[in-house]
């Protein structure tokens, strides 16, 4: 049993859940879009709420493919993610991540912007979306603007939005040449959060040379971060074992981590550079064939 | 703040006076009176109220009841029942793979949700399908073993996609 008490809304279009926010934003309110984490925030009273406005009628759960980016509404679970053919295609890195969050019943209801909003550092839709310069629609009544992924986290749990704006939309550019991989370390597959998650995207030219990099890291700092050292150190570069593993240590120096009871800072840096190493390799078809096993996104080994 | 609802459980409607903030979970408990569905965690972190919100398994226990008006709710008592129990049901009772019996409602959804998609599963999808199931007596081995034998069950019978 909900133990605190409030006034549930449900607009039927956005505009009328913008309306609805806005005169509500002096209030104690909580937007709804899942509820995997707002409901036991609300049972165990981390968040306390005078209204709960259901974002489910808001018409946010499309995924629409323009030339060259994807429209992700904020409201598309991670179920629908990891099974949609085209973000599977083209922009692979989300739907692995999607298909690693909770378990079945947790990706039946969250959302990727519940995800997001939620700004906990170990969110595992955030290293993708960094990786893939990804941007978000905030929208308040009358108001609409474009914040980049980078620019969007304060601190934990913390965000730009503003009362009365809401995230209605995640705009992620496709580029071919462009690979990007999600990998996550948790204690068990499912159901659990991840001990440091991480995401790499690689581009090549022509010569051989790394024409565009991006690393982004989760649970290893208060926001999920872009390790900008490791990607300077390859950039220009051509691919080599050597050089994918100076990156990864690299990345690692560039986190700080916490202690806490799923695993201690140290073996949080350690993991770091091995997940970045991995996420690199599988995004510039580098994987090891000897010795290692390298735990994919899929949930397989190879 | 109460509000009237009708509620479709096992394909039986239930006009019901719930408040906005009750759970899915207690209202098909305690206004339905169906306890085949369990509470464990209460986070959504062991699966053992599951339920089939349109065909998709859920946690009921995360999940506003008033949001569940005018979808079709699965809970366990609809699945099968005493004297024609579902071939999953069937599979769990042959296979020993239940013991105290708390996560097998939840466990059964799992599996029936994950059937209807895919009938015939490997063992690592079956794992996946049932990893938000949190067994405490006795593990997965004989869990997996009971989805397998009712995925070659329903399909030998031209069942695939076996719904109650």
């Amino acid at each position: 049993m909900l133990l605190t008490t409030f006034e549930y809304l449900k607009p039927n279009s956005l505009g009328e859940a913008l309306d609805v926010l806005d005169e509500l934003k002096d209030r104690k309110i909580h937007v709804l879009a899942g509820g995997t984490d707002l409901i036991p925030w609300l049972r165990a009273r981390t968040k306390e709420a005078e209204y709960l406005v259901d974002l489910e009628g808001a018409g946010l759960n499309q995924i629409v493919f323009d030339r060259d980016q994807a429209r992700i509404g904020a409201l598309v679970t991670f179920a629908t993610l990891s099974q949609h053919s085209e973000i599977g295609r083209k922009l692979p890195a989300i739907a692995e991540a999607a298909g690693k969050v909770g378990a079945v019943q947790t990706r039946t209801l969250a959302t990727i912007g519940g995800n997001v909003c939620s700004a906990v550092p170990s969110l595992d839709a955030a290293p993708a979306l960094l990786v893939l310069d990804a941007q978000f629609r905030l929208q308040a009544k009358g108001k609409e603007r474009l914040v980049a992924a980078e620019q969007f986290f304060l601190g934990p749990r913390r965000t730009v939005l503003q009362p009365g704006e809401i995230m209605t939309e995640i705009i992620v550019p496709v580029q071919d040449d462009f690979r990007a991989s999600f990998l996550r370390l948790g204690r068990r597959k499912a159901l659990t959060l991840s001990i440091v998650n991480c995401a790499a995207g690689v581009a090549v030219q022509g010569g051989g040379e790394i024409a565009k990099v991006r690393i982004a890291l989760g649970a290893v700092a208060p926001t999920p971060i872009r390790a900008y050292k490791a990607e300077r150190l390859l950039h220009g570069h051509r691919i080599t074992p050597e050089l994918l593993a100076e990156a990864a240590a690299m990345a690692a120096t560039e986190t700080s981590p916490i202690s806490d009871m799923r695993a201690s800072a140290d073996y949080r840096r350690k993991i770091s550079a091995v997940l970045v190493r991995r996420a690199l390799e599988n995004a510039t078809g580098q994987t090891r064939q000897v010795g290692i096993k390298i735990r994919t996104a899929a949930g397989g080994s190879k | 703040m109460k509000k009237n609802i009708d509620l479709k459980v096992n394909g039986q409607n239930y006009a019901l006076q719930v408040d906005v903030k009750d759970l899915l979970l207690d209202v098909i408990r305690e206004k339905v009176g169906l306890t085949g569905t369990k509470e464990g965690c209460g986070t959504g972190e062991c699966g053992a109220c599951t339920v089939l919100i349109n065909g998709e398994p859920v946690n009921s226990c995360l999940y506003l009841a008033v949001r569940a008006e005018g979808k079709d709710i699965l809970t366990i008592e609809g699945l099968g029942d005493p004297s024609n129990l579902h071939p999953l049901q069937q599979a769990f009772i042959e296979n020993g793979a239940v013991q105290c019996g708390f996560c097998a409602p939840g466990m059964l959804l799992s599996a029936q949700a994950l059937l209807v998609k895919n009938p015939n599963p490997s063992e690592q999808e079956i794992r996946e399908g049932i990893a938000g199931n949190i067994c405490r007596c006795t593990g997965y081995v004989k869990v997996v073993s009971a989805i397998k034998q009712a995925a070659t069950v329903l399909q030998r019978d031209g069942r695939a996609s076996y719904e109650p």
